[in-house]
């Protein structure tokens, strides 16, 4: 039926129709629903970014504690809103030939919405305005702006739409590693090595490597944002700043970061569609990922460079990871693209349009960022306007560009048609003009001084602000047309969709084909459950099984008196014990789980082991607080259920990791374990 | 006090819209010839060839500017002894430094802390100049050295989200004539 739509309406370019997959309902669906969110969300929040750039330019007056407000929400809810449109696209362009689950991705979509609603009310109603970054101990110090109940629903949030993200990446993760046989082959490395031709597509390499960057920065989220929850309720609970900071970047960064190379995964598959060339895997694309893999999750430390208390060699690893992630980015997805485009009779719709202008969007947002990375550079620039700057040149004119790109690209499908080429022109050059104009301003504050995330502009620069408005006013009109386009076309593929097909048809008597109105043969049956098939578990053979024995052994010195006592000395320690507890009862539940007896019994329950190793280690580090565990530790028998408890939620994430296969399990047992870990160093 | 341009800042400025604009041109090339049609074997060819030198270049661009960045890192070295030292704490919405003052041309170590939440320590010169930064931050000392030799009000202003004042967080410290 795709094909159909294609060849009829004539969206996609004629020469995709052999190498583009037919898009189930269950794929569009889920699409649209992520899509429609997302750029709603993203829409609202723009107008965010309008208010605060007016109110900069006193054409209209907000509060700073309104501004603040503002400026949190609009941080939280920008990422969030690219993120869902993201995942949604990624469902949709992986589903064809990874069985990705509907469920988890509903589950996915419940909590980013559930955790997008308590950012919501934190900040409009409870006040809160320490920014999306929220770095300790500043929600702690309201100024009489917010209260306990805000800062605790706003990390709730946080932790919701990180648990969204998360449960995400493990199904992507799962279901890659299971279809292509495991960790080195999703990421094409066996093809790396020149072992077998048969490599994963480029979207699933790139999305496996965007589900494990992923894991990690939600275990560090979700450990910072369960200390910070846990300072809520106790006010003794002291975090170290330098530590916290690392934290919050590392999660911060990343998440803002993988939007990007979610979007790049997307690409991959909907650029070829207007080209009408495909995009297939090379080795230098496989080891542009595997580099991409690493400086990912590398490159946070830049934000703390003028941190001078942080070890001089985290920030040239920082300067060199964030060079390095250009190298990927510049050689391999944007120039591969541009060079699938240069003469290939390329089809412009308004979907096509967009997806080109992102490239641009991210080439020169990169190059503003690249620069502000050189640390004597930064030290010049560090927390300026440039900042501003480039990372909304590459969110607004790249990602939100995309994203409204992936949505225009689903209903041109639908549709089976495009919008007016004078109205596209008009449309992508308003964006470009008002976009450029808005970041281009924000580049020019930078260099001058002008310090970021200031609700009052300093003397004499108001003037620099009313131009960055009047682009902005551009922009948001831009966007409104482009919105005001999707509703015909909307209307179209509701008809086309509901009413008829056109379908081709050969007549026997005269030989001739020819196309006649057929009615819908109706969607697939609501959400379907992908065909989950588990691959091993995280210890296979008697060697490693032997090793997971002699690792409990070892562990059981977290319960030893003498150990319990010595860890007294500090809260650091302390939790360092606790973590050790839960480190047992986690290798212990992996040791049973992977028992091929036990294994056996506990059945293919791969969800129920994601909610274990999701909400286990949670738990676990909620009670870690000593307002909890101190009037526990008076009664001995009670100090000790105290420690079998910490053992008993690593038991169970354990065995959930067991239920998630050999690599999935592999790696949510070593970040759950980590969690912990990291969660004993915040804390002093 | 109005802002300025500093040198450093223009030559930045300056490098990236160079740079941006030749992006944007060979987007707009890229453009035009999109509509071509070229052979794909063609363009793989030529594609492939040219990458492997665009590579190469940005290598040595790579090598180049991280290299050399890092014999100009504004990391404090070294002791204090032949320094004026200023303590610098940070707390909402406040500056104090002692002391707040420093004959021009003396080798200055900002010792810079926070008694609350973290904020930015950004100096701006007699003429506007923003010359540096570094985080004010709760429980650690940054160290930050700078070379005063303008004689002037240098102003401080905070480059940290710090809550609802922190716009206005500023201070002045005052170099004189030696």
């Amino acid at each position: 039926m795709e094909g159909a739509v294609a060849a009829v309406g004539g969206t996609l370019h004629p020469g995709a129709t052999a190498f583009t997959a037919t898009a189930q309902a269950i794929e569009r669906r889920l699409g649209l629903l992520f899509a429609g969110t997302g750029v709603a969300l993203v829409a609202g929040m723009g107008v965010l970014g309008l208010i605060m750039r007016l109110t900069q330019a006193t054409i209209i007056g907000v509060s700073p504690a309104w501004f603040y407000r503002v400026l949190t929400l609009h941080g939280v809810g920008m990422i969030t809103g690219v993120l869902l449109v993201m995942m949604g696209a990624l469902w949709y362009v992986l589903h064809a030939t990874v069985p990705l689950s509907a469920g988890r991705m509903v589950t996915t979509y419940l909590l980013t919405i559930a955790g997008v609603l308590a950012v919501l009310v934190a900040t409009l109603i409870g006040g809160f305005g320490a920014g999306w970054a929220f770095l300790p101990p500043l929600p702690f110090y309201p100024a009489g702006q917010w209260s306990v109940w805000s800062e605790s629903l706003f990390f709730v949030g946080n932790l919701l739409v990180g648990a969204g993200f998360c449960v995400f990446c493990i199904d992507v993760l799962e279901q890659t590693t299971n279809t292509y046989g495991g960790l080195f082959r999703a990421l094409g490395w066996h093809y790396l090595r020149g072992r077998d031709e048969d490599a994963p597509p480029p979207q699933a390499i790139a999305a496996t490597v965007v589900a494990i960057d992923g894991l990690i920065s939600c275990a560090v989220g979700s450990t910072i944002l369960l200390g910070l929850l846990g300072r809520t309720y106790d006010h003794a609970v002291g975090i170290d700043a330098l530590v916290a900071k690392n934290l919050v970047y590392f999660f911060g960064h990343s998440i803002a970061n993988l939007t990007i190379y979610l979007a790049a995964a997307v690409v991959y598959v909907l650029v070829p569609r207007y080209a009408g060339r495909p995009y297939e895997t090379t080795k230098v694309f496989v080891a542009g990922w595997a580099g991409s893999l690493v400086f990912i999750a590398t490159a946070y430390s830049h934000h703390l460079y003028m941190d001078f208390v942080q070890p001089a060699w985290a920030d040239v690893i920082s300067e060199v990871a964030s060079y390095g992630a250009l190298l990927p980015v510049a050689v391999i997805t944007i120039y591969s693209m541009t060079m699938l485009i240069w003469g290939s009779s390329f089809h412009w719709t308004l979907a096509s349009t967009l997806l080109y202008v992102g490239f641009a969007g991210w080439a020169i947002g990169g190059v503003g960022a690249v620069i502000d990375s050189i640390i004597p550079i930064n030290f010049r620039l560090h927390n300026t306007t440039w900042v501003v700057a480039h990372f909304h040149t590459y969110l607004i004119l790249c990602v939100v560009v995309w994203a409204v790109a992936f949505l225009a690209h689903l209903l041109e499908r639908d549709a089976g048609r495009t919008t007016p080429r004078a109205l596209r022109a008009w449309t992508v050059g308003l964006i470009l003009v008002g976009g450029y104009g808005l970041t281009g301003t924000w580049f020019v504050e930078g260099a001058l001084g002008v310090p970021r995330r200031y609700a009052i502009q300093p003397s004499g620069t108001t003037g620099y602000s009313v131009v960055g408005a009047s682009f902005a006013l551009l922009l948001a009109f831009g966007f409104l047309i482009l919105f005001l386009q999707f509703i015909p076309l909307a209307r179209t593929a509701w008809t086309r969709r509901h009413n008829h097909l056109l379908v081709d048809h050969f007549d026997s008597w005269t030989g001739t084909h020819y196309q006649a109105r057929a009615l819908h043969a109706g969607n697939a049956p609501a959400l379907e459950t992908a065909g989950q098939s588990r691959r091993g578990t995280p210890l296979t053979g008697r060697a490693q099984l032997g090793f997971g024995l002699a690792a409990c052994i070892v562990a059981l010195a977290a319960f030893f008196p003498q150990i319990i006592d010595a860890s007294e000395v500090s809260n650091r320690y302390h939790h360092l014990d606790h973590a050790g507890q839960f480190f047992l009862g986690a290798m212990l539940g992996v040791l049973l789980g992977s028992l091929p007896a036990i294994s056996h019994r506990l059945g293919d329950h791969s969800s129920l082991g994601l909610t274990a190793v999701l909400v286990a280690p949670m738990l676990m580090m909620a009670v870690m607080v000593p307002r909890i565990y101190e009037p526990l530790e008076r009664d001995p028998f009670e100090h000790s259920l105290y420690h079998l408890a910490m053992a008993a939620f690593g038991l169970l994430t354990g065995v959930g990791a067991t239920r998630l296969g050999l690599v999935t399990g592999r790696i949510m047992f070593v970040l759950s374990v980590g969690m912990p870990l990291m969660f004993a160093a915040a804390m002093k | 006090m109005n802002l300025r341009f500093g040198n450093p800042q223009i030559a930045i400025g300056v490098t990236f819209a160079v740079l941006a604009l030749l992006l944007a041109v060979v987007f707009a090339v890229i453009a035009v010839q999109a509509g071509s049609d070229v052979g794909a074997q063609r363009v793989h060819d030529l594609g492939y060839w040219l990458r492997k030198r665009w590579l190469a270049v940005l290598l040595v661009i790579g090598v180049l500017v991280v290299g050399v960045s890092l014999f100009d890192l504004p990391f404090a070295r070294g002791s204090a002894a032949d320094r004026t030292v200023v303590n610098v704490t940070g707390g909402q919405f406040f500056w104090s430094l002692s002391p707040d003052r420093a004959p021009a041309g003396s080798d200055i170590r900002f010792d810079v802390t926070s008694v609350d939440v973290n904020h930015g320590f950004g100096i701006y010169d007699p003429d506007g100049h923003l010359i540096g930064s570094v985080q004010a931050m709760p429980g650690y000392r940054n160290k930050l050295d700078l070379n005063l030799a303008e004689a002037g009000v240098y102003r401080i202003r905070c480059l940290e989200l710090c809550g609802l004042n922190h716009s206005t967080m500023e201070s002045t410290f005052t170099v004189t004539r030696p």
